[in-house]
């Protein structure tokens, strides 16, 4: 079946239209609300926002694979990110990453991830977007599996 | 020894709601906002030598004018962008305090002429980015926001998606064009961004929050705080090997030391300070010896050869190994490339390479020389200092730590 997007996030769109000085400015939000509909960009999704931005496709899809956040690929799994930048280096963030990898690997997908703004609770990740800080593997245990 | 201009409300219970925020003395300003003309507030910007607090430090009045002077439709757009290691003090005002950005965006946007501002607030951000977004429904509802607000002005947030160099202000606005963000050739002469060719204030998240404390109580009042050249305070951060990190706002001037000492509460497990990278991770590493005499503002970093930037300090402690450090903040700066300058795509790569070889202990002499040598390459040659930041990261551990990546040379 072909992309569209839902009635909800075509309301969406009407809104975002209004708030835009030139079309092209929606690709962005447009790639992000097909994200959340299907849980990844799939292409006609994306030939799909190239109609509604009247252009051509090579423009949307040279956006969408420079942006870390934009999967185009499905994945069946939760996804883990975990920060493995400085303040959570010095802080035990590969103790933290290897516990993920020894014991949740098969379940989850696990990705290290560059600074995600929370040094102060390092070390920290986050599970489907949800940051949780000042980890240790007991912390990790208790979440995923209260999760 | 914490000064509370920004962070006033942060402690206030449910402080990111209407309710609350009014009756603790937000949009109070806007009745000294809209008694003066727009040039009269500009002025009172101006006056306070309130500098952008997104990292560079520039005057703000100054780049408010060169908006205001242009006639026609214009464009406020908000840096919350905040991908800098080590600096997470943005979302703390876009979760705790979001009617005091949408306060000062207000005045901003009367002063410039404009109507119409985006919030580009960086892709991880999303549950702050949500809370912010309530902030501006109720803004809308009470009308300090909408057509049936006193001035008009509409607030959008733009999500970005996971590009660092997206705080860039050039490569924010390619972004929020719909592009890939790619920073744009910088003028040769003073003038505003563009947004899809129309003039555009873009100032960082801190920078509009603290406008309404300016407005409603005089440039004076602000100037009260800090030095002369570095007036008023900062949301510093603290984080790395310290006992409470966090973010605790201060005025410009305080001693590093007892920062770091009195809001970071020391170093922690009572180990030995080693070094301080003091304004996120692209400003250059200071030992402790030097941190000694830091002061926080813009000149006297500037004079330990490192900078304020972002305020945003990183702590290492006496058993941080520099090779494993620079190695993290290198792979960093390889991972956040956006790739349009040869000598910051090639060489982040190649310098990240190289730490490989430190780390793993067969590193040689000419790796050591090839390492100083790209860093220079990647100095000035490019579109934006993302390279040159590079740069200084890598000569900065160099010249104070060269000995321990000498213990690396097989």
């Amino acid at each position: 079946m072909s992309f569209s997007y839902n009635i909800q996030n075509r309301s969406k769109i009407e809104l975002l239209e209004k708030r835009y000085p030139d079309k092209r400015a929606l690709i962005l939000p447009l790639l992000w609300l097909a994200q959340k509909q299907e849980s990844y960009i799939r292409e006609d999704a994306m030939q799909y926002i190239s109609e509604i931005v009247e252009l051509p496709y090579m423009n949307i899809y040279s956006v969408a694979t420079f942006y870390t956040m934009f999967r185009l690929e499905k994945t069946n799994k939760r996804i883990i990110e975990v920060c493995r930048t400085l303040s959570c280096e010095l802080n035990g963030s590969e103790e933290i990453k290897k516990h993920l990898d020894d014991n949740y690997s098969e379940d989850f997908e696990i990705l290290e991830v560059e600074c995600m703004g929370a040094c102060s609770g390092a070390p920290m990740c986050t599970l489907d977007g949800k940051y949780i800080e000042n980890l240790t593997p007991q912390m990790i245990d208790e979440v995923l599996n209260a999760n | 020894m914490q000064t509370k201009i920004v962070s006033k409300n942060f402690e206030i219970p449910l402080s990111h709601t209407i309710d609350v925020a009014l009756k603790n003395g937000r949009y109070s300003s806007l009745e000294a906002t809209f008694s003066k003309k727009p040039q009269e507030i500009i002025d009172i910007i101006k006056q306070s030598n309130l500098r952008g607090k997104g990292g560079g430090g520039a005057p703000a009045g100054g780049k408010w004018q060169l908006a205001s002077d242009y006639e026609g439709t214009k464009y406020l757009v908000v840096n919350a962008d905040e991908s800098e290691p080590g600096t997470f003090k943005d979302r703390r005002i876009l979760s705790l305090d979001p009617h005091l950005l949408i306060e000062g965006i207000i005045a901003t946007c009367y002063a410039i002429g404009s109507h119409t501002s985006y919030i580009y607030v960086r892709g991880e951000y999303e549950e702050f980015s949500d809370i912010t977004q309530s902030a501006i429904d109720e803004a809308y509802e009470k009308n300090f926001l909408g057509s049936n607000a006193k001035y008009r002005v509409d607030i959008t947030i733009h999500r970005g998606a996971g590009a660092y160099i997206c705080g860039e202000k050039s490569a924010l606005l390619e972004s929020l064009e719909g592009k890939r963000g790619h920073p744009r050739l910088k003028p040769k002469s003073p003038e505003p961004e563009f947004y899809f060719g129309e003039p555009t204030l873009v100032n960082n998240v801190e920078t509009i929050a603290s406008v309404p404390f300016i407005i409603k109580n005089g440039a004076d009042a602000y100037r009260a705080y800090g030095t002369e050249q570095s007036p008023g305070t900062l949301l510093f951060a603290i984080s790395g090997n310290v006992n409470t990190p966090g973010v605790y706002e201060a005025e410009f001037g305080v001693s590093m030391m007892e920062y770091i000492n009195k809001l970071g509460g020391g170093v922690k497990n009572g180990k030995k300070l080693k070094a301080v990278i003091p304004g996120g991770a692209s400003t250059p590493i200071i030992p402790a010896d030097m941190v000694e005499s830091a002061r926080l503002d813009y000149e006297s970093l500037r004079g330990l050869g490192s900078s304020l930037g972002t305020g945003g300090m990183i702590v290492l402690d006496e058993d941080a190994s520099m090779v494993k450090a620079l190695k993290n903040l290198l792979r960093f700066y390889h991972h956040e490339s956006c790739g349009q300058c040869t000598p910051c795509r090639e060489g982040t790569s190649w310098v990240d390479k190289i730490m490989n070889k430190f780390v793993e202990k067969r590193a040689t002499k000419e790796d050591l020389q090839i390492l100083k040598s790209v860093s220079k390459t990647m100095n000035g040659k490019t579109i934006c200092v993302f390279a040159p930041a590079a740069s200084g990261v890598i000569d900065g551990f160099l010249k104070h730590f060269e000995s321990e990546f000498l213990e690396c040379i097989k």
